[in-house]
């Protein structure tokens, strides 16, 4: 491109600007300074405590920003980024995603159905895919997607599908996640619309992260989103960069977006409930696939892959990126579940789809197959007679002829055509005996492919020489072999002649190929005929290569290669000359194979001479030998190999399988007998091994001492002033001249004195010289100069990136058939994975609006076990879960129901049972499930069938254990009566039922209620279960005795996948599995009885009686008298002798008693009388001598104040005085 | 998985453990006189047990059939009476492929024949196996193999301390480059016999070795009374070091006592001498024992590119290949790299790539 003439910067002289500018001039002159230099003390050390922090701090912040490296393991074409577009119904998911197709690709699909597919741009491609509302739905997609657009209706606010995917993509890894606002077009009042955004944006930050991208799709025109907002979403989309999630990266996963039923239409009709052979397509993602490996399906179950091969892209990325954007022809799209795409491909058909509408013209236009596509729908005969036609029209496998070869061995030469076998629904190739057919249409196939023809002959023919002498089994193959080519003595000339050159050190992937075909039954052989594969391979499987490992006397090969011939020989009879052909090879086979005797022994004589030639053959051969699908060899081929002493000897001794079987198990690697280490040559052959041996040119000491010479040339030694020179340098002084001239010029005299025979062309070596000296001079600045500074993270990550490299250029330049043997199939790949047994519900309940997901599984993924778990119940999730409930998990790629105990770690490390999970803590949990890899996250649900709870998340956690066994245990208690106490023993009995019980718990401890420990000592005889136990203290009989023990409680082995897939389309979001006990309850309507004990009742409390205290004797002896306790007993009745007797008094004495009773009473009055008034008396005088008193009181305060206030006076006077003298004094 | 005959046992009940695939193995030994598993066979299923939970194993009456469903490795502490008829290398061997992969570190306790004729010995494992496994990551103070107590065959009587720190994963490796050897060390070692047989065996060793490096020390290692088990018995281990840190053992064990004709310590020195040199010869980065091991360990790493340069593969090897493939799906490149034209540096290398599994360690408890 030119450079465009720009214009000029213009400075202003006048103005603002002007004037600011000259402003700084006259004052800058200071300001422009170096701070440091203008304020050194500003800069200088004040505090070295300081500087330490703050360079701390500074590190602290650089290290924070590290992430630990990991190796770039992206392909380098990768496969289309997953874009799930979720939100709850009828929020627009369906117009955003035809919005953005039609802003990508300029088509308009009318309905969403499965993955859509299309390329965004020159490095990227999209599958879009809607979420529906469903649990099961949300769960798979959160774990594939890479970006996760979430729709938010704006007019109605955040719903709980929202918070419940984010929950579940937290759990599953963290995809990227934008959230598009819709319908914002229903607010009429813009002040609420501006609050309401940000309301929902803060809130959508806090779940995702602070500053998360959320989008406004403000409102519609024609039922679309305006196009200017689309087209910015877009270009959001196609910029964003992903991270890898940890999962997502260790596992293979398709996306499937086309199924196709493979099973027998026959065996349907028998039976329509029979387990379906199924084949899904997609693009591989993830990491490496193996073939017949393990696959999840969710919403399935698990799988075994039949078979796995890759197809070509069906929406692939434009090939050259010269200009700026694409054009129409490569916006393509691509999406066969919703009928888009036209012409699908499969690995041995092509599916054409013939579309009314639009949009898929357009699409066929782009394909590259255009002309077959048109071809196809011109045609007016049927499919039959096209079918016959082809079979002389299409001959591509033509390649090996020479038209002279074809003229001469037109009879015995097989071809190869393609034919469309109507049963298995694919090309086949046959191989047809061109003799009667001439290739008409073909001729420029041939022009072409001549020159590799040949050399791919001459290959074949060589390795035929070799064959020869391996042995007569040989001898049939070789017959075919020869019957591809002309005349074999000429063929050893050859070998011969080209038997200096390694000319099949490139011969691996052909061998691979025809050995591949012996394996897979002919069934990828479409795919190599595609690849214009040279003829060699359209001899099918006898090609000359795998000779030496059918060559052995093993029945089933020989009978297979005869059935391969039978093969031939019957399409050839297919292909009209019946009989007479057939006498015709069958003679040439018998010509044949006596020649072949013949030679077989010359061979033999000249075994020794073709040594090198079998070194040559040395890589594809041990690929063969350890992977080949016959390990063993032929005898003599053996036998001759181990004279040689070559590298593939040792597999050989296995003659047969059974020998081999039974042989010894032992790993050492028996020397070879050959090897005579008494011989001088032998030990000469190892004599470089060791550091006294010759080195290696770039490592020898004497090379690099040069090396540094040269590098660092001339010094001089600063304390004794002597100067070294570099003998280069010397030289090159004498010679004068440039430096770089000279040190190239040295260099090359240098070649030239080393190797004077080698003479190339000059001007190259010194280039490629000189490039290698400023290589290597600038790798030692480097590691110089980084030195310093180089951390540990620096060296981590040179290290990744090293690894990541070699990842990428290792396989590189391989055969993608090759390749995926060794790595397997890589993400990117548009692969089609076929299932067999596959129960029939998934078929014929089809419906592509659910995701069918492949999740690979890594090495023993498959098992089930126990897995420990560290669970927390959801805070959302208003319920706390109940141990032995059954939850549905979703774990790894899986989702299923299992019964979960929950526990947790006490100090000594017990793990015991809780009934309930905690409300706000971590709690452990056990389940029986798949086995995982730990450190995976989960998320629990209680039901995925309709929305019942408000909330539908109720726990989620992490895996930290697997195991095969459980160490739950709960606390059981076991209650025993004593029913004898003598002094600190007691018998016990209710504990145990018998003997041996009670034997296994001797020596436990026990406790009563009331806090005395003792010990379980024996059992004993009677009754039965009984035992004696001792006590710290004496029990009481009403004492009950405790033994605190755990018992392991077992975890139910319930693994229900939840095939969710499965349900009838419409009630796929219904899948019942397990009820919670709870759920039973409710609904067959039982009622617990509530425990008796439970219930409340009037208190009743009995009065106690108490015996009386009883002090012994002896004790109440020694008593004092105040404490010795008082009888105080009733007065029994007086005896009666003790009883007085009454008396009976006379008449006087009665008078005189009451005369004396009378002057008593007289007398008592009158004391009683004199006492009053004494009193009164005696008060009055009281409250005369009171008031005496407090008269007296008061005079003696008077005089007392007036004493103390007189004292008082003198003091201070005294005082006063005192202080006057004592100023005077000073 | 099926497998038929005895040979290669240890090698699919390893593999198996590790892929958590089951196999069932028929025919061992049908057509013998004295069918199906044999002692040490029996021996070995029961150390697999101790250092597995879970492990289910059903062997029929004859004993010609095996069904094998591996359990967890969980490791610990182990105790095991090997069994005589096979040396203790046996055992090891699938130890050491086991080791990184379990629960809690293995501190396994072997006791029986240290050094037989037809297993590598411990010492030999020493000093290959255990530098082998620190390139792949497995270091620390807790990968060691002790031998604590020598008993030759027939009698036995020996006693090996091995333990082994446990990894999450395996790091790449690119063993490309073996360099060259700069020294030669040894141990030559008696038990029951004179001392003095150990110091002819050294003479004998270094006469041969001395043309091509003087740098050899063999030490000698005469055990008594306890230690040095019930049978008497001699023999001697060699090593070769290179610059890279590639170490190529060899080793030879008197005949045991009443096996054959006894054996001179200088022809036995001689031998081993020998066979260092043939063990050279055939060269690589990893020598001929351990190779298996060194294979699986790539197998087993992340999934990046692991390069190996191996000498010639042993039948051992090449079988051992084979069962990679069917029970993990993982294929080697194989190039074989020959030799210069005027370079002495032994025979054909072959130079093994293989992408890694991405296999990590399941049993390990993550906190």
């Amino acid at each position: 491109m030119e450079k465009k003439e720009q214009k000029r910067h213009q400075h202003k002289h006048s103005g603002p600007k002007a004037q600011k500018k000259n402003r700084k001039k006259e004052h800058g002159t200071e300001t422009e300074q170096d701070e440091r230099k203008r304020n050194p003390r500003a800069f200088s050390v004040k505090s070295a405590v300081r500087m330490a922090k703050t360079f701390h701090r500074a590190q602290d912040i650089k290290t924070k920003k590290h992430h630990i490296p990991l190796v770039d393991r992206t392909p380098l074409e990768p496969p289309p980024i997953v874009i799930v577009v979720m939100g709850p119904p009828k929020v627009g998911k369906s117009t955003l995603i035809r919005c953005l197709i039609k802003n990508f690709t300029r088509q308009k699909l009318s309905d969403i159905c499965g993955p859509v597919t299309i390329v965004s741009g020159k490095k990227r491609r999209l599958t879009f895919i809607e979420c529906n509302n469903d649990i099961n739905t949300m769960i798979d997609l959160a774990k594939v997607a890479d970006l996760v657009l979430m729709l938010i209706d704006a007019s109605f606010g955040f719903e709980m599908e929202t918070f419940e995917f984010l929950n579940i993509c937290q759990v599953h890894g963290f995809p990227r996640i934008m959230g598009v606002l819709t319908h914002l077009d229903t607010f009429k009042d813009n002040k609420r619309l501006r609050k309401t955004k940000k309301r929902l944006k803060h809130r959508f930050w806090t779940e995702v992260f602070q500053g998360a991208k959320l989008f406004y799709l403000s409102g519609m025109v024609y039922g679309e989103y305006q196009i200017q907002e689309v087209k910015n979403l877009g270009r959001f989309i196609s910029v964003m960069k992903f991270r890898p999630l940890v999962w997502q990266t260790s596992h293979p996963y398709v996306l499937a977006d086309r199924m196709e039923d493979l099973t027998d239409p026959e065996a349907i009709r028998l039976n329509p409930k029979c387990d379906r052979t199924v084949s899904m397509y997609g693009y591989l993602r993830g990491t490496f696939l193996k073939n017949k490996c393990q696959v999840h399906i969710p919403g399935v179950g698990d799988f075994s892959v039949a078979d796995v091969s890759f197809l070509s892209d069906p929406c692939p990325l434009p090939e050259a990126i010269k200009k700026r954007a694409l054009n129409v022809k490569e916006r393509l799209l691509y999406a066969p579940m919703a009928g888009v795409g036209g012409l699908v491909y499969d690995k041995d058909a092509v599916y054409i789809d013939m579309p009314c509408g639009h949009a898929n013209k357009q699409q066929e236009e782009v394909r590259p197959t255009t002309e077959l596509v048109q071809s196809l729908i011109g045609t007016q005969a049927t499919l039959d007679v096209k079918m016959a036609a082809s079979k002389v029209s299409l001959f591509t496998g033509t390649a090996a002829l020479t038209p002279e070869e074809v003229q001469e061995n037109v009879k015995q030469n097989p071809m190869e055509s393609l034919e469309w076998d109507e049963k298995v629904q694919r090309e086949r190739r046959r191989a047809v005996f061109a003799d009667q057919d001439e290739e008409d249409d073909d001729d420029d196939d041939d022009d072409e492919g001549d020159e590799e023809e040949i050399s791919d002959e001459e290959e074949d023919e060589e390795e035929e020489g070799e064959e020869n002498e391996e042995g007569v089994a040989t001898m049939k193959k070789h017959d075919k072999t020869a019957m591809e080519t002309a005349a074999p003595p000429v063929k050893k000339q050859k070998v011969e002649e080209r038997a200096e050159m390694p000319v099949f050190a490139d011969s691996d992937d052909e061998l691979e190929k025809s050995e591949g075909e012996e394996t897979e039954d002919d069934e990828s052989d479409d795919e190599e005929m595609e690849e214009g594969e040279p003829a060699k391979k359209s001899s099918g499987p006898d090609s000359g290569l795998c000779s030496e490992e059918d060559d052995d006397d093993e029945e089933d090969d020989e009978d297979d290669d005869e059935e391969d011939g039978d093969e031939i020989v019957k399409s050839k009879m297919s292909s009209k000359h019946p009989e007479e052909d057939e006498k015709d090879t069958e003679d040439a086979e018998i010509g044949y194979e006596t020649a072949g005797a013949l030679r077989w022994k010359e061979g033999l004589a000249e075994k020794a001479t073709e040594a090198y030639l079998r070194q040559q053959r040395a890589a594809p051969n041990l690929r063969k030998l350890v992977y080949g699908t016959v390990a063993e060899e032929g005898e003599e081929d053996s036998n001759d190999e181990e004279e040689l002493g070559g590298l593939f000897k040792v597999s050989r001794p296995e003659k047969s399988k059974k020998v081999r079987a039974d042989a010894m198990d032992c790993s050492r690697f028996q020397p070879d007998s050959s090897h005579d280490w008494d011989q001088v040559e032998m030990l000469a052959s190892i004599r470089d091994c060791f550091v006294t041996g010759k080195w290696e040119e770039d490592k020898d000491a004497a090379t690099l001492l040069k090396e540094d010479d040269e590098l660092y040339g001339d010094f001089e030694d600063l304390e004794t002033g002597v100067v070294h020179k570099s003998k280069a340098g010397n030289k090159d002084q004498a010679e004068g001249g440039n430096d770089d001239e000279k040190n190239a010029d040295n260099d090359d005299d240098d070649e030239e004195e080393e190797a004077p025979q080698v003479k190339f062309d000059d001007a190259e070596v010194q280039k490629n010289k000189r490039l290698e000296k400023k290589r290597r001079l600038k790798e030692r600045f480097n590691t110089q100069y980084d030195d310093g500074d180089a951390t540990y993270f620096d060296d981590l990550k040179e290290e990744m990136q090293k690894q990541a490299e070699l990842n990428k250029q290792e396989f590189e330049d391989m055969d993608d058939e090759v390749r995926v043997q060794y790595e397997g199939f890589r993400p990117g790949m548009y692969v089609r994975v076929e299932i067999p047994a596959l129960p029939c519900e998934f078929v014929t309940n089809f419906d592509p609006h659910y995701p069918i997901i492949l999740g690979g599984l890594g090495a023993s993924e498959g098992n089930v076990g126990y897995l420990q778990m560290r669970l927390k119940k959801h805070r959302w999730h208003h319920r706390i879960l109940k141990t032995r409930d059954p939850l549905i998990l979703s774990l790894g790629w899986r989702r299923f129901q299992t019964i979960p105990l929950y526990y947790i770690e006490d100090h000594n490390g017990r793990h015991r049972l809780l009934k309930y999970t905690p409300e706000h803590m971590h709690c452990g949990a056990t389940i029986w499930g798949p086995i995982t890899p730990q450190g995976t996250g989960f998320l629990a649900v209680q039901t995925v069938g309709g929305i019942k709870a408000s909330f539908r998340i109720a726990a989620t956690g992490v895996v930290l254990d697997l195991d095969k066994s459980v160490a739950i245990v709960k606390k059981l208690k076991l209650i025993g009566y004593p029913y004898k106490v003598f002094k600190n023993t007691c018998f016990i009995q209710g504990m145990f039922n018998t003997v041996l019980e009670v034997a296994k718990f001797e020596g436990a401890s026990v406790r009563t209620v009331s806090g005395i420990k003792g010990q379980i000592k024996k059992a004993l005889r009677t009754p039965p279960g009984a035992l004696r136990a001792t006590f710290e203290d004496r029990l009481l009989m009403s004492d009950i005795v405790f033994l605190r023990s755990w018992y392991p409680v077992s975890v139910p082995q319930l693994y229900n996948p939840v095939t969710s897939l499965l349900m009838p389309v419409g009630q796929k979001d219904t899948w019942g599995g397990m009820r919670t006990l709870g759920q039973l309850k409710y609904d067959l309507g039982i009622r617990n009885k509530p425990n008796q004990d439970s219930l409340y009742k009037p208190v009743v409390r009995q009065v106690r009686h108490f015996n009386p205290l009883h002090i012994p004797k002896e004790l109440q002896k020694a008593l004092p008298f105040k404490s010795k306790s008082k009888q105080m007993q009733a007065k029994g009745k007086t005896p009666r002798d003790l009883q007085r007797p009454a008396v009976i008094r006379e008449p006087h004495e009665k008078k005189v008693a009451a005369l004396i009773q009378a002057l008593s009473s007289v007398y008592a009055y009158k004391n009683k009388k004199a006492k009053a008034e004494q009193n009164t008396k005696h008060k009055e005088f009281l409250k005369q001598k009171e008031k005496e008193d407090a008269e007296r009181q008061k005079r003696l305060k008077e005089e007392r104040k007036k004493t103390y206030r007189a004292m008082g006076q003198k003091e201070k006077k005294k005082l006063k005085s005192s202080l006057k003298g004592a100023s005077k004094d000073n | 998985m099926e497998f038929e005959g005895c040979n290669f046992f240890r090698q699919r009940l390893v593999l198996s453990t590790l892929s958590g695939k089951r196999v069932k193995i028929r025919n061992i030994r049908s057509k013998d006189d004295n069918p199906g598993l044999r002692d040490f066979e029996a021996s070995f299923i029961r150390l697999l047990d101790k250092v597995t939970n879970g492990t289910r194993i059903e062997i029929n009456q004859t004993g010609t059939v095996l069904f094998y469903q591996p359990g967890l490795l969980t490791g610990g502490p182990v105790e095991h009476e090997c069994h005589v008829q096979r040396s203790l290398g046996y055992y090891l061997e699938p130890l050491l492929m086991l080791g990184p992969f379990m629960k809690s570190p293995l501190r396994a306790v072997l006791k029986g024949v240290t050094n037989g004729p037809s297993d590598p010995s411990p010492d030999l494992l020493k000093i290959t196996a255990v530098p082998l496994m620190k390139s792949f990551g497995i270091d620390g103070d807790g990968l060691e193999i002790k031998v604590v107590k020598r008993g030759v065959a027939p009698g036995g009587g020996g006693e090996v301390h091995f333990s082994c720190p446990v990894r999450r994963s395996i790091k790449p490796v690119h063993l490309t480059d073996p360099g060259k050897i700069k020294r030669i060390r040894g141990t030559a070692f008696s038990v029951r016999v004179s001392p003095q047989m150990a110091n002819r065996i050294v003479d004998s060793a270094r006469s041969v070795l001395n043309t091509f490096i003087p740098d050899i020390y063999i030490y000698t290692d005469h055990m008594k009374g306890q230690s040095s088990g019930n049978s008497p018995g001699f023999g001697l281990t060699l090593v070769a070091e290179t610059l890279n840190g590639t170490f190529l053992g060899s080793e030879v064990v008197s005949t045991p006592q009443g096996h054959g004709d006894p054996v001179l310590p200088e022809d036995l020195g001689r031998n081993c001498a020998k066979l260092l040199l043939e063990e050279i010869y055939r060269g690589g980065c990893v020598d001929s024992t351990n190779q298996s091991l060194a294979l699986l360990y790539m197998t087993l790493g992340q999934q990046d590119v692991s390069k190996a340069l191996l000498g010639p593969l042993s039948p051992y090897t090449m079988e051992f290949l084979r069962h990679i493939r069917d029970f993990f799906q993982i294929m080697f490149k194989m190039d074989p790299q020959k030799p210069g034209e005027d370079e002495c540096k032994g025979g054909e290398k072959i130079l093994m790539t293989c992408v890694g599994a991405g296999y990590s360690n399941i049993s390990k408890t993550i906190k």
